[in-house]
């Protein structure tokens, strides 16, 4: 089903060779405002750009994961370990969308609105079905903050993000633990993820479309680079 | 006192680590700024971001590496000694097994890079562990959650530091582990939901010298 549109250009628009003009038009779409497009005038500017970029991709992420584990919170369906873990999980996410909103105001860029998400019909009919979609999302989460992370210049919002990055990893492991894998913990080298996986990861949550990072700055080459840097996550 | 100081070999696949913990990339040579935002600072205070970061600055990436080396080779000292003392079975052995490894392999990584980089391998330490940390499972396990928020601590602290984007990848993969580990053990503890944290925080440098320095580590 397609119902839900984002007033934003998708990832894949990202990749296109762009004129100026088409690049503040697209800007203007996204709502980006004046003042994020006036920072792209200077080259000083641009690293301050992509790390908006990338705190509003991890926004995105943060909405859905939010905005799911709120529900299965109130769904009824989940009790004793599960719950706890579950209510902690949704605490967690809503309080990375805060941070992560702030982050963003904080330097005068607007921040991405929450997107409607769908979610698939038994995603919360049971504590099963609730723990299968927390055990997909969160290595995605993980996967996205430690391949985005090698791209930040800011140290702050870096620090910022190996932070949640952390959670989201612990996130995985209370996950097993509830789903009874042993060991909890089994990864000496969590996966950095591209953006193209991370986006294809979450596309169905987004009726079928791309990810969008909430304005189009990325030129081919910084594409590549950026695919690039998120492989070196992978050891 | 128990006193260990030999590394444990572990079978750690090695040529897959030189492989891939340091490629050479084109990132290379992408400049890092480290100004940073103005104004960021103040608004991730929550996201424990703060300022932690400066005292490893100027460090290089040589000497935060040889610091990593030496807490990785602690803390798989550690759980191959609660593996060895044979006060965990089932789950809890399972798990713990798994840290081990995983704290060798880190170890084992970054001895790669440093040579890579040309730089030295540090001697392994002479590490000390207070008595009775192996004689019991819960005395075991009230160290390793002490062990485990000291390599986040650190990790977290020193990535903003590093220069290199590659070793940047692998500290933050590495940081996400040590963050797993800690949620593992607190499993183990009982400690329920174990997931209890919102935001993993930073250490300052002498923090975490501190911390190691009982255990025999003074570099």
């Amino acid at each position: 089903m397609e119902n839900h549109t984002i007033n934003v250009p998708g990832a894949q628009e990202f990749a296109r060779p762009r004129t100026r003009r088409d690049f503040f038009k697209s800007l203007a779409v996204a709502g980006a405002g004046a003042t994020a497009a006036s920072m792209l005038l200077s080259r000083e500017a641009s690293a301050k750009t992509d790390d908006v970029d990338i705190a509003n991709f991890a926004l995105t992420l943060e909405y859905l994961e939010a905005e799911f584990y709120a529900m299965a919170v109130d769904s009824g369906v989940l009790s004793g370990d599960a719950l706890g873990v579950v209510e902690n999980l949704a605490s967690h996410e809503a309080q990375h969308v805060t941070a992560l909103k702030d982050l963003l105001e904080s330097v005068d860029a607007t921040p991405v609105e929450k997107p409607a998400f769908t979610f698939p019909e038994d995603a919360l009919t049971s504590q099963a079905s609730i723990l299968d979609l927390a055990a997909t999302l969160e290595p995605v989460g993980v996967g996205a903050y430690l391949g985005a992370a090698p791209l930040i210049s800011s140290p702050d919002i870096l620090s910022a993000a190996g932070s949640i990055a952390g959670v989201e990893g612990e996130h995985v492991v209370a996950v097993n633990w509830l789903l009874g894998v042993v060991p909890y913990a089994n990864e000496a080298f969590p996966k950095a993820l591209t953006l193209d996986e991370v986006s294809a990861a979450v596309a169905p949550f987004l009726g079928g479309k791309m990810l969008s990072t909430g304005g189009p700055r990325l030129s081919p080459e910084e594409q590549y680079r950026l695919n690039k840097a998120y492989r070196l996550g992978h050891l | 006192m128990s006193e260990v100081e030999s590394r444990i070999p572990l079978g750690i696949d090695r040529e897959v680590s030189r492989r891939n913990f340091l490629k050479t990339a084109a990132w290379t040579g992408a400049a890092f700024s480290a100004m940073g935002i103005g104004g960021f600072g103040v608004a991730v205070r929550r996201a424990e971001a703060q300022s932690e970061y400066k005292t490893y600055e100027g460090l290089g990436d040589a000497a935060i590496l040889q610091f990593a080396y030496q807490l990785e080779l602690l803390e798989g000292t550690f759980y191959a000694e609660g593996v060895k003392a044979g006060i965990f079975k089932d789950a809890f052995l399972e798990q713990i097994v798994a840290i081990r490894d995983h704290e060798m392999a880190h170890a084992d990584a970054i001895a790669t890079t440093l040579g890579d980089l040309g730089a030295d391998v540090p001697a392994t330490p002479q590490f000390t562990f207070p008595n009775g940390a192996f004689s019991d499972a819960a005395a075991f396990l009230q160290l390793a959650a002490t062990f485990e928020p000291v390599g986040i601590g650190a990790y977290q602290g020193a990535a903003p530091a590093l220069e290199s984007k590659d070793i940047l990848a692998a500290a933050i993969s590495i940081h996400n582990a040590e963050c797993q580990h800690r949620c593992a053990i607190n499993i183990l503890n009982l400690v329920n939901p174990p997931n209890n944290l919102a935001f993993e925080e930073a250490l300052p440098l002498e923090d975490v010298q501190a911390a190691v320095k009982p255990f025999g580590i003074t570099g």
